[in-house]
């Protein structure tokens, strides 16, 4: 008790050399407040990295030694950042944090030092020996068709990769750098002839040097080895596939160069030629425009046999803006490549079912430019069996790969179906970000009118000229000529000419029970709902449930060793349980609304991470699809490396604030620091009032039709524009802090019908403690101890108050940003003794669970919150711990009588529902 | 965007320096730049900058170095650093220093325009606090 008395009397003391002016104290709140937005920002751009790392790692995504490098230093440097800026919140009081960090950053790059050198590798890798473990020298479009190939369904041209390692050999051999670096530094990006007149001479400079002997003879010997595997003077395609065209958003879609029908005598020439393409004067310009250095974009080469195509196109295994669509997008053309790359053939465009037995839905045919047909000529019958095979192989890929793919495929004079490429549908385009909650998905019609969207050029032209449908090269058999394909085609008009069966189809898929719109951590999992509350739920939590609560918290942490899936009404992927649900590789379904209203305990549900769906009942088909994941990465030294470094990265031991493991050096990982400090954080703003003690006189003393005696300071613009500033006295209406007005509703709300009757029993209870706490006796009080101060600005606001024996505080900060924004209510003391009074922190317990506030209660103390909430959200629970705040006051003296108890029970709920309808 | 603050651009690479100057001159930015970290110093000691953006890896003297010494005489600018990928310590080493934040090379434009906004308040706001 006298350490309450203490603190109350340090913080109401009327000592002035400690007392801050109202200047020092916005200043104080405004450095403050600064400190605690950077620390929240790092916080979710260093969760957002980790959870990169994880998605990465889980997926089988492909990645190199760049994205491990950039991200971890994304992440150590926010983690940083938060050890600062708490440094600077608290005054130091954490400097145990330092040390833990050092450790783990030293971990962390002690690993990152072990690091493969990935360009001191071959400079020939045959393409039947590349997976995509190679992507770091041969680049990903290689790596790519390395993997396809090694399937054994599937069939990609013969031949072979020349490496990046190669690339590096042949400048430096040649002593180039130096002198396009100087060509570079000249160049003035505005003049666009200067531009082109430097990129064509960097270009001939490397289009001139001599090739090394030593890698001319390699790329002669692998391509005898090609011959033999083909025939003799087999024509190739040459192939740029460069570094780091996928890093940061940037695609260098068309920016090299790609040579078709390349013979024997120009190989070692159109090598050169491709690595020249690298400056390009268009890309130049990108790299520029984007940022990249010229140094970070190395060239490797693809080395293809030519295919003898009949008919060829592209494939997409989703509808790009229907993620859930149960029809793959196929094109198919008339022309050979060169005509393809020349932009002069037509493109026919179908919709097969995703089922077996991948029946033709729609079909719209090619159209001249003078509006007649020129679609496919060829026997109906062999067009549904290639879209059917097509459709077979391409779901395999899908499959194999984990993500939906971007196919494109010849078919050889054999009738053999070859594929030249597959890599996922850039993201915005594979995850359907369209949005579906104005437009709806896109139906069949639809993606048939529109055609296929806007695509990059494919590894067959990536000499950029034509954009998607022209960048398909294909031929069609002779035999095809005969018969013409039954036209299923739309009308003009758009109406549907479609068979029926594609109606059958979508209406016999069963329809998710609810959607989510943010995939945690992805997967398929089935099994019994659980929904968890409260601390009291999570105790009762059986193994192998479904995981269901409204806002992902990092306490339920330790139920993802039981659960199955985890479903959360609220959630971003950089949460902490999402770190969690990725480590424990459990699907994390969030942004699911209503979930927890619409599901119940032991319903059986199947969660489907991947495509952020739920279905009621178990879905053996999609439970079967998440099974056959599988890590392509797995092998690979990168890898690896990522997986160790992850283990200083993002285990999360930290899970419960009120632990005593909860210190900073118990940090054992860099999630551990990020989860300290944002928890510390919160924890200093919210001691705000009560650190930082401030002069009386510079409060302004709230008049008008209200009851007590309420002051106000402000912090910064919590007054309106124009208010005296030198006024002693301020009134609701000039007050324009949003958190103060609500709270201020909530006291407002009913008047406070004074203290509660006492029995003499009680009496002699509050007389005794008096008689033993020096510090509660009301004679002792200064006049300080019965005035109630609202420190304020716009967003936030810190109420004291203080009445009689008990001390409540309530602190907000409001924000659009959810992150920022936090409740908090600290509720202290009484006159009565420890069992009356532990009672009405148990009623307040009670009452505040039931209005979704955090709970921690100790003793006679409780400390209550609600934090990353939308502000109309947060307003209502300011309402009621203003309604509480004054109508609590002093009924611990009546609580040892379960009469009194369920009085205040019923007034509080009753008149808190009414103050909220 | 309103920026009133001098920015100054400091990297031995002219292919990423210029361009990068001229893209933030037409989004309203006063921008000078430096091919070194002692043309840097020079031009800071002729009429200091607000915010120093600048590459950890140059010839001469390193970034970090540079850093130190603008921070030792020039306290209230902010200095946001560029690093490359293979660069992972010069990131923490760079804010130990006293870097306001760091951007990763290759840059994105805009979130290196965000940080220099952010670096421009906090100049801001700390000579309002000193006045």
């Amino acid at each position: 008790m006298s350490g309450i008395s203490n603190w109350i009397k340090s913080v109401f003391s009327p000592v002035k050399s400690t007392r801050c002016t109202p200047e020092e104290l916005q200043i104080i709140f405004k450095s403050r407040y600064r400190h605690f937005r950077a620390l929240l920002t790092a916080n979710n751009n260093a969760l957002e990295a980790m959870a990169e790392m994880e998605q990465v790692l889980q997926s089988g995504q492909i990645f190199s030694m760049a994205f491990i490098r950039s991200r971890s230093t994304a992440v150590m440097v926010n983690v940083y950042k938060m050890v600062k800026h708490l440094t600077e919140i608290s005054e130091g009081r954490y400097h145990q944090l330092d040390p833990a960090f050092e450790k783990i950053s030293t971990q962390v790059n002690d690993i990152l030092e072990e690091a493969p050198r990935i360009h001191s590798g071959e400079w020939i890798i045959p393409l039947i020996k590349i997976k995509r473990i190679h992507v770091d020298q041969v680049g990903e479009k290689m790596a790519n068709l390395g993997e396809v190939a090694s399937l054994a369904c599937m069939k990609t041209p013969p031949g072979f990769a020349i490496t990046v390692s190669a690339a590096s050999h042949f400048l430096s051999a040649n002593n180039l750098g130096p002198e396009i670096g100087r060509l570079l530094q000249m160049l003035d990006t505005d003049n666009l002839a200067e531009v082109y007149r430097a990129s064509a001479a960097i270009q001939q400079l490397i289009s001139n040097s001599k090739l090394p002997a030593d890698l001319e003879a390699k790329i002669y010997a692998a391509y005898a080895e090609l011959e033999k595997e083909t025939k003799v003077d087999v024509t190739v395609a040459m192939r740029s596939s460069a570094l780091g065209e996928d890093n940061a958003g940037a695609s260098f879609a068309g920016q090299y160069h790609t040579e078709l029908n390349t013979h024997k005598e120009f190989i070692g020439q159109t090598y050169k030629e491709i690595v020249a393409s690298k400056y390009t004067s268009r890309a130049i310009l990108y790299r520029l425009q984007k940022g990249y250095l010229h140094k970070d974009i190395e060239m490797g080469v693809g080395c293809l046999a030519m295919v003898d195509a009949a008919v060829s196109g592209v494939l997409y295994t989703r509808d790009p803006a229907n993620s859930a669509s149960s029809w793959v997008l196929l094109n198919m053309t008339q022309g050979t490549a060169q005509r393809v790359v020349d932009g002069t053939c037509n493109t026919d465009l179908f919709l097969v079912s995703r089922q077996s037995p991948h029946m033709i839905l729609q079909h719209k045919t090619a159209q001249n430019p003078n509006g007649t047909d020129s679609g496919l000529a060829f026997p109906d019958i062999l067009t549904m069996k290639w879209a059917a095979k097509l459709t077979e192989m391409a779901l395999i890929l899908e499959d194999h790969f984990g993500s939906p793919q971007d196919i494109e495929w010849s078919i050889d004079r054999k009738g053999e179906i070859i594929i030249l490429q597959s890599r996922p549908m850039s993201a915005a385009v594979a995850f359907g970000e369209t949005d579906t909650s104005q437009n709806g998905s896109a139906t069949e019609d639809e993606s048939l009118l529109r055609g296929f969207p806007k695509r990059t050029p494919c590894i067959a032209c990536e000499d950029g000229h034509c954009g998607f449908p022209q960048d398909n090269e294909w031929s069609i058999d002779e035999q095809g000529e005969n018969a013409i394909l039954e036209d299923n085609s739309l009308g003009d008009d758009g109406s549907e000419g479609g068979s029926d069966n594609s109606q059958k189809v979508v209406e016999s898929e069963e329809q998710p029970l609810l959607r989510g719109l943010v995939t945690g951590s992805q997967g398929v999992a089935c099994g019994p709902v659980f929904l968890v509350r409260s601390s009291v739920d999570m105790l009762q939590f059986p193994k192998g449930a479904v995981l269901v609560v409204e806002h992902p918290l990092p306490e339920w942490a330790p139920l993802l060793t039981k659960a199955i899936a985890l479903i959360g009404e609220t959630g971003s992927v950089a949460g902490h349980l999402a770190t969690v649900s990725r480590e424990f590789s459990i699907p994390a379904l969030f942004g699911v609304a209503n979930c927890l209203t619409k599901l119940s305990n032991g319903e059986i549900v199947t969660v489907d991470a991947n495509n952020r769906l739920l279905y009621r009942g178990k879905r053996e088909d999609l439970l079967a699809q998440g099974a056959r994941k599988r890590d392509l990465m797995v092998g690979s030294p990168v890898q690896g490396l990522l997986r160790k470094l992850l283990q200083h990265i993002t285990p999360l031991n930290l899970t419960d604030p009120a632990s005593p493991y909860f210190k900073s050096s118990y940090c054992e990982t860099l999630h551990d620091i990020t989860r300290f400090c944002h928890e510390k954080a919160v924890v200093e703003m919210f001691r705000f009032g009560e650190r930082n003690h401030f002069d009386q006189r510079a409060a302004k003393r709230l008049v008008g039709d209200v009851p007590l005696d309420w002051w106000v300071i402000d912090l910064a613009d919590g007054f309106r524009e124009g208010t005296d500033v030198t006024s002693k006295t301020i009134c609701m209406e000039d007050i324009v802090s949003t958190p103060m007005k609500a709270i201020w509703e909530g006291i407002a709300s009913f008047p406070w019908q004074g203290p509660p009757a006492v029995s003499v029993r009680g009496l002699g209870s509050i007389l005794f403690q008096s008689t033993m706490q020096q510090g509660l006796e009301p004679a002792v009080a200064s006049a300080m101890t019965v005035k109630n101060y609202f420190l304020i600005s716009k967003n936030f606001c810190n109420l004291s108050v203080r009445l009689g024996y008990h001390f409540a505080m309530i602190e907000a900060y409001m924000s659009d940003l959810l992150t920022e924004s936090y409740v908090t209510f600290t509720f202290k003391g009484g006159a009565a003794d420890t069992t009356r009074k532990v009672g009405r922190i148990t009623l307040l317990c009670e009452i505040l669970s039931q209005f979704d506030f955090r709970l921690e209660q100790k003793g006679d103390s409780l400390t209550a919150r609600v934090e990353k909430r939308p502000i109309e959200f947060l307003r209502q629970r300011l309402k009621i711990l203003g309604y509480l705040s004054l109508h609590a006051r002093q009924i611990d003296m009546v609580m040892n009588n379960p009469a009194s108890v369920n009085h205040y029970r019923n007034k509080f709920l009753t008149e808190i529902k009414t103050m909220l309808s | 965007m309103k920026i009133e603050q001098k920015i100054l651009i400091v990297d031995d690479e002219s292919d990423f320096r210029i361009p990068l100057a001229k893209i933030f001159s037409r989004r309203g930015l006063a921008v000078d730049t430096a091919d070194s970290c002692s043309q840097a110093l020079a031009k800071m000691a002729a009429g200091p900058f607000d915010v120093i953006v600048m590459d950890v890896s140059m010839p001469e003297l390193n970034g970090i170095h540079c850093l130190m010494l603008i921070k030792q005489e020039w306290p209230d600018s902010e200095i946001i650093i560029l690093t490359g990928h293979a660069s992972v310590d010069s990131g923490i080493e760079g804010m130990k220093g006293g870097a306001f934040d760091y951007c990763l090379k290759p840059i994105d434009t805009n979130e290196l325009l965000e940080k220099i906004e952010l670096a421009c308040e906090k100049v801001r706001i700390t000579r309002d606090e000193k006045i």
